[in-house]
């Protein structure tokens, strides 16, 4: 129940500070590894387009909210609300790991402000 | 833990639901337009190590630039903005940040782009009034119209051009926001001065016969409903199996004449509005397209703007596929999925090398080609901004940015934006930075890259354009280092 609530308080929208990140430099990419370059690129195909570098847009902000990673896999492959699903056969469970892993490093990145 | 994942599921249903359809729509447009437009570079952010600069100001709806073979920078004022605003379009040289007029243009703009090649300059006049032309000006300021008699008189314009392969290539912007006419586009102005203007399939195709009823938005039926099927004037129904013949110029696509005019010729079709064209450095062709909007007849929710590749002879899907995909996939929540309106499928439908922000209006494209600049090889794409409300609801402001883009990877980057803690103009953000980046261009030494902000285009509440006049501006991006 306790985690239910938790889960809860964050639905409703809590933003914590900005959503936005200092662009990349050159080269940061390519320190990549495999892993996180598959989220990056899992990323860009699937959400980037409503949820532009992590910063509202047309869907809200993922940067500045302290989601665990279980409950936006959970809004990925149902898509509650306005947000389309994305089946098992579209975004594969590998795919899917290694996009929230990119999405929690974004997160980390130098704010913007 | 079944229980709690059910319970848990129902409630973000319903606290998500009502949290998104009850948020008012929040665009970069929707905002008080300050006094006078300021600038300052210290308002905008870049990657480490690069700098910003102004190069001119209050130019009047600037939207490219161009450099002749000396390196001097051409700026083309559009003469036409979204908001029925006709003004002179106009060539202007920039020397010391001063502007000087080198030709004027007749009211049928917006100019939305030039080319410079061998001596000469090309414009693509954007055709409101008159349709679409490609015109070729010498320095001097001399005019002839290579062709002219191309769409542009509808939602969206003559686009381009760039020269490869000794042809002068260019996009035909659709007419409409997804094949049918509708009172959105009475509101856009044309209707009235075009009431039998539609769309123009590059080859033959066969329809479904699905028709849209509307709102009698020219007033000729004393309120009744219209019905309009895809490709056909305003109020003209469609018929299942109807073929709609196939001829050029058509809208929606990418054309190309020789350098010296004559032959019109098919490059690819299905594009919804193919803005920036641009020559990557192996050579191919590069384009950006403006996704649907959520209004008209036909409303389409959540379609990117589109990065492609031009393969030549391809159909690109649209009115029935958007970022490659069924439009079917692109229902507005709550609303019913669009259906098709094509009978049959024109041909396979390309995978885009890139899907960019909804609404975020990506615009100019050009392509790093220098190690100084940095990111060799990756397009660099000016996102004009969203149009909110007019275009569909955002919670915040989308695009006024110029991003970057891996055509690998199709990994989309910031690049260049505004200080703050949200995206958006300065003008919504109340600071001095940039304002609608409508195209980027890096200049012929490939170290520094010249972005075109239009200036102020405010959005009112009932979704129409009100663009201000003389905020422009030039500004130059270089890296440090490179100094
Ligand atoms: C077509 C647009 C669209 C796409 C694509 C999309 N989202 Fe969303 N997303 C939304 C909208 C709209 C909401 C808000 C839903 C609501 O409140 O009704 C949302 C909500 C969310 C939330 C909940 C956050 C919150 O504050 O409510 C998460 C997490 C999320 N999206 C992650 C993703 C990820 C990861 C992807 C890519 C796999 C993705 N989204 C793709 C539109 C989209």
């Amino acid at each position: 129940m306790k985690q239910m609530m938790i889960v809860a308080g964050m639905a409703l929208c809590i933003a914590c500070g900005s959503a936005r990140r200092m662009p990349e430099g050159d080269m940061q990419g390519a320190r990549e590894n495999a892993s996180l370059e598959n989220g990056r690129h899992q990323y860009m195909k699937y959400c980037q387009k409503c949820h532009p570098m992590g910063e509202e847009g047309l869907g809200p902000a993922l940067n500045n909210k302290p989601t665990p990673g279980f409950v936006e896999k959970f809004q990925v492959r149902h898509g509650l609300g306005a947000m389309p699903a994305f089946k098992k056969d579209v975004i594969s469970k590998k795919d899917l790991g290694d996009l929230i892993k990119y999405l929690h490093t974004r997160k980390k990145a130098k704010r913007l402000s | 833990m079944r229980n709690y994942s059910m319970l848990l599921q129902l409630l973000l249903v319903i606290v998500l639901t009502a949290c998104y359809s009850s948020r008012r729509s929040k665009g970069g447009g929707q905002t008080n337009v300050p006094a006078i437009r300021e600038t300052s570079p210290a308002d905008i952010v870049l990657p480490e190590g690069y700098t910003a600069e102004v190069v001119a100001s209050g130019l009047n709806f600037p939207t490219a630039v161009c450099f002749n073979d000396e390196g001097v920078p051409y700026v083309i004022e559009a003469g036409y903005s979204y908001g029925e605003v006709f003004t002179v379009p106009r060539l202007l040289k920039i020397v010391n940040g001063e502007t000087q007029e080198v030709m004027k243009g007749n009211e049928n703009g917006p100019w939305t782009g030039i080319a410079w090649h061998k001596g000469n300059f090309y414009i693509a006049e954007g055709g409101q009034k008159e349709g679409g032309k490609i015109l070729k000006v010498t320095p001097e300021g001399k005019q002839t119209v290579l062709v002219d008699g191309l769409p542009g008189n509808g939602d969206h314009h003559l686009n381009g051009p760039v020269v490869m392969n000794d042809h002068i290539y260019f996009g035909t912007g659709s007419v409409t926001n997804s094949g049918v006419v509708g009172p959105d586009n009475a509101d856009f102005g044309w209707l009235h001065r075009f009431p039998r203007l539609h769309d123009i399939p590059c080859q033959d195709i066969t329809l479904a016969g699905v028709n849209y009823e509307a709102a009698d938005a020219l007033n000729k039926k004393g309120g009744a409903q219209t019905v309009t099927g895809a490709y056909l004037p305003f109020d003209s129904a469609s018929t299942e199996g109807m073929v709609i013949k196939g001829k050029l110029p058509c809208s929606g696509a990418i054309l190309r004449v020789p350098l010296q005019g004559k032959e019109l010729q098919l490059v690819a079709w299905g594009l919804r509005n193919p803005y920036g064209l641009a020559e990557s450095p192996d050579g191919k062709l590069y384009v950006t397209e403006n996704g649907p909007d959520v209004r008209g007849s036909r409303p389409i929710w959540g379609t990117g703007d589109v990065l492609w590749e031009i393969n030549e002879g391809s159909w690109y899907g649209w009115p029935d596929f958007m970022e490659g995909k069924p439009v079917a996939l692109f229902k507005r929540p709550g609303g019913a999925k669009p259906q098709k309106v094509l009978q049959t499928q024109p041909g396979e439908v390309p995978k885009p090398v890139a899907t960019l922000a909804v609404h975020s209006s990506s615009n100019g494209i050009d392509f790093s080609t220098s190690e100084t600049f940095g990111w060799k090889g990756e397009a660099f794409i000016a996102q004009f901004g969203d149009m909110a409300p007019g275009v569909g609801k955002v919670l915040s402001p989308v695009g006024f940015r110029v991003v970057r883009v891996n055509v690998n990877s199709g990994s989309v980057e910031d690049f260049m934006s505004n200080r703050g803690k949200k995206t958006g103009p300065a003008s919504w953000l109340g600071t001095k930075g940039l304002e609608r980046p409508v195209s980027v261009q890096f200049d012929p030494s490939g170290k520094s890259l010249y972005v075109v902000d239009f200036g102020i285009l405010q959005m009112t509440g009932d979704g129409q354009s009100k663009p201000v006049k003389n905020t422009g501006v030039l500004w130059k991006i270089t890296k440090k280092s490179s100094l």
